[in-house]
């Protein structure tokens, strides 16, 4: 029981007291000194959060209740494998981010509440991750939204705080949606944990069926809000793009990520065989895979560096969705591979963006030719990473995409079962579309560039460092699919 | 015993004037003595409560004015008697900026009493007295600073109220005429064999009887007076309009439905379809007046509009759970919309700034009062771990344990008023924290935390909302009781 | 025979005479006499109610001893003493609250004929509430007519004059409908004497014979008394008049004389035709709904008015709905709700009429209500008064118009058909009530404070506080212990029979 409360409660309260102790803003005279304080400090307090909860996902194997909201509504928590794995993966980009915003903060104001803010929202994160029922997962999904729309509104600008209210109410909206389902599912179900094989009483689907898939459906569109499915993702190319440049790697690589395991979760509590072939499973797959097109799309359109990550995110959760709305082993396998593989990537991706934002204060596409001969070392990243998000072997992308499109195939259901596949295809094309020209002009800026004004601009190893762990990351995962064979065991939920 | 907490607040009312303090912190003292004792005295009766009927007086016919407590009269009286000391010292406070304290003080303090009588009326007669005493004795406090605008107020506030009285007599006069007694009995008192045939004639009295009572509990479309009435000086709107008033509204309609006219005879027919409506309506009707509107007292009023049809639709659900739902709402609802009342006023008090766009850059400059209007806006939003959390989902369940379609869509209500409360409260939270890069905190130097007359009681409401949010099993399972008749 | 049922015919005589006497008295003593009687007759019915509450029956008394159907006859009953008891102390009390401005509005020489006025008024009040012969009831109806033409006169504005004018040709109207009627019921029956007239209107209806005449009677007498008390469609004379007339006049105006025709036509309900009868017909419900209407309309024109006198008087017109509403329900729990509301409006108009000039007295003896802004501040006890007056209006518990409206309500339940008809109205007349008394009571409670006119203290205007005192406490008692006053209603309507 401490592990786990260990490593939600210490970020917490790390957080609350970066907070509380550095509420006034530093002045930039005062300031070198103090910020190094700041920044020790919390580098120190990520680590140690990094260390508990890294403990608490290897020790903690029973679950224990804290307490009750009511009589019959527990704050339980239990660490179950898909726990286990979105923790991991929140815990490798947050440390990541982390020491990244520590050199790409230094040129925004008020750090401490960016930190704080982090600090508290790694907290929630593990809460969420660790999470045993649908009702503690409600709670601190809930807080998620709030503790990370800070992150979204930190640099002020009317701009980022118009963003961020979208994300805001977009992220309660569904929210709300969700516990409109949750209402229902309460009273249908026998109990809220989360339990391999579905929770539903026999009487209640016997009785109204037609309704329950109704509903389910209503919690995985109110869910889906969060991962940015088709037809609520608007906010997510708004907000991501006017956070700082780490804060978008975190929400884009993580905070969707928390929609996606809401949805897996309402999918276990439903069971899959109560969802499987029913009308519900067919809208939902036609919203991921227009989803997938629709991203790709807009993404490829967009001039703006980080919009167009933005959109490529809209659409690589959604190959998520789709891989979950299958539901079978193989499509599982592809989405959970797809989680970590897409987590990676598209940190990386947006760390390069943040560090090219950072030194030459570019942003938008047509600005960074040449940027490859200024910054080497993290356009390799960038290239290497956008051939795992275009999923060309031997990366992630690769491997996943590969048993998303197997477990399609392998679905019978009648047409999507072919049109799925095709249209992942289609996709990864459009992906390599607006992808790779930032890597071909990056490198070969034409025979017509001035290279002379050309100057080396490579970010310090603070900013590199971090890049260069996820692009590793993201190619490992595809060499070692087995190393994560946990993570295809999970099939089995 | 009954009698005498009803009766104290009024002899101290009525000493304020008579007594010539000297000192301002003498009156202070009186009055907040007067006050706590009364509500120690409050507690102490609920606690040590039988279940004797106190006659007063004998009315004509079997009518007569007679107090009891039941579990209904424990919860609403509880609450009053406890945020009405802290309040008071709030308004000692936020007083030094206003005139005519005295008449004030008088007028606040016999509400204390007018309110526990409705509290702990015995029957309907009694409740309808208190009831039309209520109005009488706020509408000067509504009037207070005497201004045009005030003055308007405070008449559309009368003629609303005395109207609504008007026509929830009539459901008075039904209960007299069919029912066989006008005590509060759950489950109704209507006499089968009165009512033979008359029961369509019964079932729009109730809806003109609902309106009329509705007409304090702010029901769309009688809700206008509300927000207008926000010309009050702030432990007015806050604990009147937000609180006692508003919710003897809420209460006389809980008390209407489940203990005269029975819920066995309401349930399934076209008027708890048609009261429902009109509550799912005003539940997402005030919220979305929230949103448009700028002055900040008023945006308050139009969210304490929609949640006060919140505890309606408990209300209107009319079942034991349902009952339960809106007796948590009434008491968390009360928590959270006093909270956030209490920081307008001091953000008034402190900057005297009023209008939604002013709050620019102040929540660093007071941190306390920001913090506290977070916390009780998340909480209104329902954010779970806070308390407006547990009362909507009780509400929620209640909604979908009735196995009521348009119950179902109630729910549905909730949850957009739910975003809506996030879209009217945050923005104000982010104004606030998030000024914009290019603002200038020069504007807000001036401005800081309140002291700590106003700061406590705000303390002590923040950790209730924040306790019953995370522990809310005993005070539900109390309300639970209540509801099931077991108190 | 008892010596106590000489009192009616005593009452009667004694305030005639006591007129006549004031004709050549000075104005001084002419108002000892005129406050004199006016106890005395108190007295004597208070000391009547008693004695007819312990027996328990109703007399009759033969003038000069000639019986049926030669002689006159008065006839005595719980109600009537009731009632003309209830009308002294209103009169009194009207009388004492207006007396200081009598040196105002009225030219000092005819002071004394001022008084003959109001005991001629008083002894044909009294005429009309005891006789039990329907043409003496017609002579006292014209001499009511009369004297109440004078008393709106007396105050020789111009407006008066237009005022008394029209009120006369309203009020002969009336009467000489009464007049039309009361031939017709001659005719068909052979008699006068109420009671004969019943017995013989009960046999022509159970023979089926005259039928149509009989109905046309009736209603002609209703028209009659309907337009003299001012009834909704014909209530134009009633603003003007209880506007315009000294202080004392529109009070007793409002409150008796009106009072005096409804109780005379209750008294022929009863009496006459027979309640059953009268309720067969379709009579009832053409009253109905000119009450309802008069309840709204009334309400209506008093919003519009901008004068506070008019305003009191046009809310009249909507509390005489109410009590023809209930006289329309046709049953015996209607009837109660309006005789008591007789007496609750009674006691609350005139406190209205009589606070309002206290009001305007420290408003520069502006009656519009812009310029009474804050007036309450300059005379508490106006205030206060007029409140109070204002919530009974209302309806609001602890006062008597609570009780009326219970009672109404309760009434209305009653009757099928007329349940919800009544029930909303009342509830949408409350509502335009509480509109206008209300904006009149914050009006007079917004302070003003630069306002240049002086207020007066209690020292001031001893006696006019104290009217208004007893004014407040006795509308208190009719709506907290209302149940003897409604028992003694019931008890006396059931006399009636």
């Amino acid at each position: 029981m401490y592990p786990i409360l260990l490593s939600i409660l210490f970020p917490i309260l790390a957080g609350l007291f970066l907070l509380i102790r550095y509420r006034t803003p530093l002045s930039s005279r005062a300031g070198t000194a103090k910020r190094k304080t700041l920044v020790i400090l919390t580098g120190s307090f990520l680590i140690i959060t990094v260390l508990l909860t890294v403990i608490a996902i290897f020790t903690a194997k029973e679950g224990f209740t804290l307490f009750y909201l009511t009589e019959t509504l527990p704050v339980y928590f239990r660490i179950d494998k898909a726990g286990t794995l979105f923790s991991l993966l929140a815990v490798v980009v947050l440390l990541c981010a982390g020491f990244f915003s520590f050199e790409y903060m230094k040129h925004e104001e008020r750090e401490s509440r960016y930190y704080g803010f982090y600090l508290l929202l790694f907290g929630v994160l593990n809460a969420l991750c660790f999470a045993g029922n649908l009702i503690t997962f409600y709670l601190f999904f809930e807080l998620l939204t709030l503790t990370s729309t800070p992150l979204v509104l930190h640099t002020g600008s009317k701009e980022a705080v118009m963003a961020g209210l979208k994300y805001l109410f977009y992220s309660l909206c569904g929210a709300y949606t969700a516990l409109f389902g949750i209402y229902f599912l309460y009273k249908n179900s026998v109990t809220l944990a989360f339990t391999a094989g579905g929770v539903l009483k026999a009487s209640a689907i016997a009785e109204h069926g037609g309704f329950l898939l109704a509903v389910a459906f209503v919690m995985i569109l109110g869910f889906g809000v969060k991962a940015g499915m088709f037809p609520m993702h608007a906010w997510l190319p708004a907000a991501h793009p006017v956070a700082p440049a780490p804060a978008s790697a975190v929400l884009s690589a993580m905070i969707v990520k928390a929609g996606v395991l809401a949805i897996i979760r309402v999918v276990t509590m439903f069971g899959r065989d109560f969802l499987r072939n029913t009308w519900m499973q067919t809208a939902w797959i036609c919203l991921t895979l227009i989803t997938v097109f629709m991203g790709s799309l807009l993404a490829y359109r967009e001039p703006v560096l980080k919009k167009r990550l933005a959109y490529s995110t809209v659409s690589q959760l959604s190959y998520i969705l789709f891989g979950l709305a299958v539901m079978n082993e193989e499509a599982l396998a592809g989405s959970l591979l797809h989680v970590l593989a897409h987590g990676f990537v598209k940190a990386a991706l947006f760390l390069c963006a943040g560090a090219i934002i950072y030194k030459t204060g570019k942003t938008r596409v047509e600005e960074m030719r040449g940027i490859g001969r200024e910054m080497p070392l993290t356009m390799w990243c960038f290239t290497i990473a956008s051939l795992g998000l275009i999923g060309i072997p031997p990366t992630g992308g690769f491997i996943s995409k590969w048993y998303l499109a197997i477990g399609s195939l392998k679905s019978g259901l009648p047409v999507l079962a072919v049109l799925g596949p095709i249209v992942l295809l289609v996709s990864a094309l459009l992906t390599a579309g607006y992808l790779l020209p930032l890597t071909i002009n990056g490198f070969f800026p034409g025979a017509n560039f001035d290279y002379d004004k050309l100057q080396k601009k490579e970010p310090c190893k603070l900013m590199t460092v971090p890049i260069l762990i996820l692009t590793v990351l993201s190619v490992l995962v595809g060499i070692f699919p087995d190393g994560i064979a946990p993570v295809l065991a999970l099939a089995g939920l | 015993m009954i009698i005498s907490v009803i009766l104290i607040p009024f002899i101290a009312g009525i000493l304020i004037p008579v007594i010539p303090f000297k000192k301002r912190w003498q009156k202070e003292i009186f009055l907040e003595t007067a006050v706590v004792a009364n509500s120690v005295l409050v507690w102490y009766l609920l606690l040590h409560h039988s279940d004797s009927t106190f006659l007063l007086a004998h009315f004509t016919g079997n009518l007569n004015i007679s107090f009891r407590v039941d579990g209904m009269s424990m919860v609403f009286a509880g609450l009053v008697s406890f945020l009405w000391p802290f309040a008071t010292l709030y308004a000692f406070e936020y007083m030094t900026r206003e005139k005519h304290e005295n008449v004030f003080f008088l007028f606040y303090t016999l509400t204390y009493g007018v309110t526990l009588g409705i509290a702990f009326a015995a029957n309907l007669l009694t409740m309808y007295f208190f009831y039309e005493l209520l109005t009488l004795v706020t509408v000067p406090l509504v009037m207070h600073t005497l201004t045009r605008e005030a003055v308007l107020a405070s008449r559309k506030y009368l003629y609303y109220s005395l109207g609504g009285a008007a026509f929830a007599f009539i459901g008075l006069i039904m209960v007299i005429v069919y029912g066989s007694t006008t005590d509060f009995i759950l489950g109704g008192v209507f006499d089968p064999a009165k009512i033979a045939g008359h029961t369509d004639v019964l079932l729009l009295i109730y809806v003109m009887a609902f309106m009329g009572f509705g007409v304090k509990a702010a029901v769309c479309p009688l809700n206008s007076w509300l927000p207008q009435a926000g010309v009050a000086p702030t432990p007015v709107t806050a604990l009147l309009h937000a609180v006692a008033v508003v919710k003897a509204g809420a209460f006389a309609i809980l008390r209407l439905t489940y203990y005269s006219f029975g819920t066995d005879f309401l349930r399934g027919t076209w008027a708890q379809t048609v009261v429902m409506i009109v509550v799912m309506f005003t539940i997402v009707y005030g919220c979305s007046r929230a949103v448009k509107e700028t002055h900040l007292k008023r945006r308050l009023a139009y969210s304490t509009i929609s949640n006060l049809s919140y505890i309606l639709f408990g209300a209107v659900i009319m079942t034991p759970l349902g009952l339960a739902g809106a007796l948590t709402h009434l008491v968390f609802h009360a928590l959270m919309k006093i909270c956030s009342f209490f920081c307008a006023g001091a953000i008034m008090h402190q900057t005297d700034r009023h209008y939604v766009h002013q709050l620019n850059g102040l929540g660093y400059k007071m941190p306390c009062i920001f913090g506290i209007f977070t916390i009780s806006a998340l909480a209104l939003m329902g954010v779970p771990g806070l308390a407006g959390f547990v009362s909507k989902w009780n509400l929620a369940q209640a909604a979908v344990d009735s196995g009521n379609p348009l119950a179902w869509g109630g729910i549905a209500c909730l949850l957009i008023s739910a975003l809506l409360t996030a879209i009217y409260m945050l923005t104000m939270v982010v104004r606030a924290f998030f000024p914009g890069k290019d603002f200038d905190y020069s504007t807000v130097a001036e401005a800081k935390d309140p002291n700590w007359k106003m700061l406590l009681p705000l303390f002590v409401f923040t950790l209730c909302i924040i306790g019953f949010g995370l522990y809310s099993q005993p005070i539900v399972n109390f309300f639970n009781d209540v509801a099931g008749g077991g108190v | 025979m008892n010596f106590i049922c000489n009192f009616p015919f005593f009452s009667i005589l004694l305030s005639l005479f006591s007129g006549t006497i004031c004709s050549v008295l000075s104005a001084k003593a002419a108002k000892l006499v005129n406050r004199v009687v006016i106890v005395a007759v108190g007295i004597m019915s208070a000391i009547l109610l008693l004695y007819l509450l312990s027996t328990g029956e109703p007399f009759v008394y033969w003038m000069g001893h000639f019986p049926a159907p030669w002689g006159n006859e008065i006839r005595a009953g719980v109600l009537e003493a009731g009632m003309a008891l209830f009308f002294c102390i209103i009169m009194y009390l009207s009388m004492a609250g207006g007396a200081h401005k009598l040196f105002g509005e009225v030219v000092e020489n005819k002071h004394n004929l001022y008084y003959i006025l109001v005991n001629l008024l008083l002894s044909s009040l009294l005429a009309l509430v005891y006789t039990n012969d329907m043409f003496t009831a017609y002579v006292f109806v014209e001499i009511n007519t009369i004297s109440a033409c004078g008393l709106i006169m007396i105050r020789q504005v111009g407006r008066t004059i237009e005022a008394a004018v029209r009120y006369m040709i309203m009020s002969l109207l009336g009467s000489g409908l009464l007049l039309f009627g009361l031939c017709i019921m001659y005719d068909l029956t052979g008699h006068l004497l109420m009671s004969n007239i019943k017995e013989s209107v009960g046999l022509l209806m159970a023979n089926g014979e005259y039928p149509i005449p009989l109905i046309v009677s009736v209603a002609l007498m209703c028209v009659g008394l309907c337009i003299k008390s001012a009834l909704f469609p014909f209530h134009a004379w009633l603003p003007d008049a209880y506007g315009y007339s000294t202080v004392s006049s529109a009070a007793i105006l409002s409150s008796l004389v009106s009072k005096g025709y409804i109780f005379l036509l209750i008294k022929i309900i009863y009496r006459v035709i027979g309640f059953n009868i009268f309720n067969s017909t379709r009579i009832i419900d053409v009253l109905f709904v000119f009450g309802l209407m008069g309840m709204i309309f009334g309400s209506i024109s008093a919003i519009r008015e901008n004068d506070i006198r008019r305003m009191i008087a046009y809310s009249s017109v909507a509390q005489i709905g109410y009590i023809y509403m209930g006289f329309g329900m046709g049953t015996q729990a209607g009837m109660v709700a309006s005789v008591f509301h007789i007496l609750s409006h009674a006691a609350t108009k005139s406190l209205l009429f009589i606070a309002a000039i206290g009001l305007t007295d420290v408003s520069g003896g502006s009656r519009k209500l812009t310029d009474l802004t804050g007036a309450a501040y300059r005379n508490k006890w106006a205030g206060a008064a007029f409140m109070a007056g204002s919530l009974s209006m209302v309806g609001v518990p602890l006062f008597s118009g609570f009780i009326s409206k219970l009672l109404f309500s309760q009434a209305a339940v009653q009757v099928e058909g007329k349940m919800l008809a009544s029930l909303i109205v009342l509830g949408i007349s409350t509502v335009l009530n509480a509109i206008y008394f209300m904006k009149t009571v914050i009006r007079i409670y917004t302070s003003n404070r630069e306002s240049a006119y002086p207020s007066v203290t209690f020292r001031d205007m001893k006696s006019y506080a104290a009217v208004l005192i007893c004014f407040m406490i006795l509308n208190v008692i009719l709506g907290v212990s209302s149940q003897p006053v409604v028992d003694m209603i019931q008890l006396g309507l059931a006399m009636f029979d």
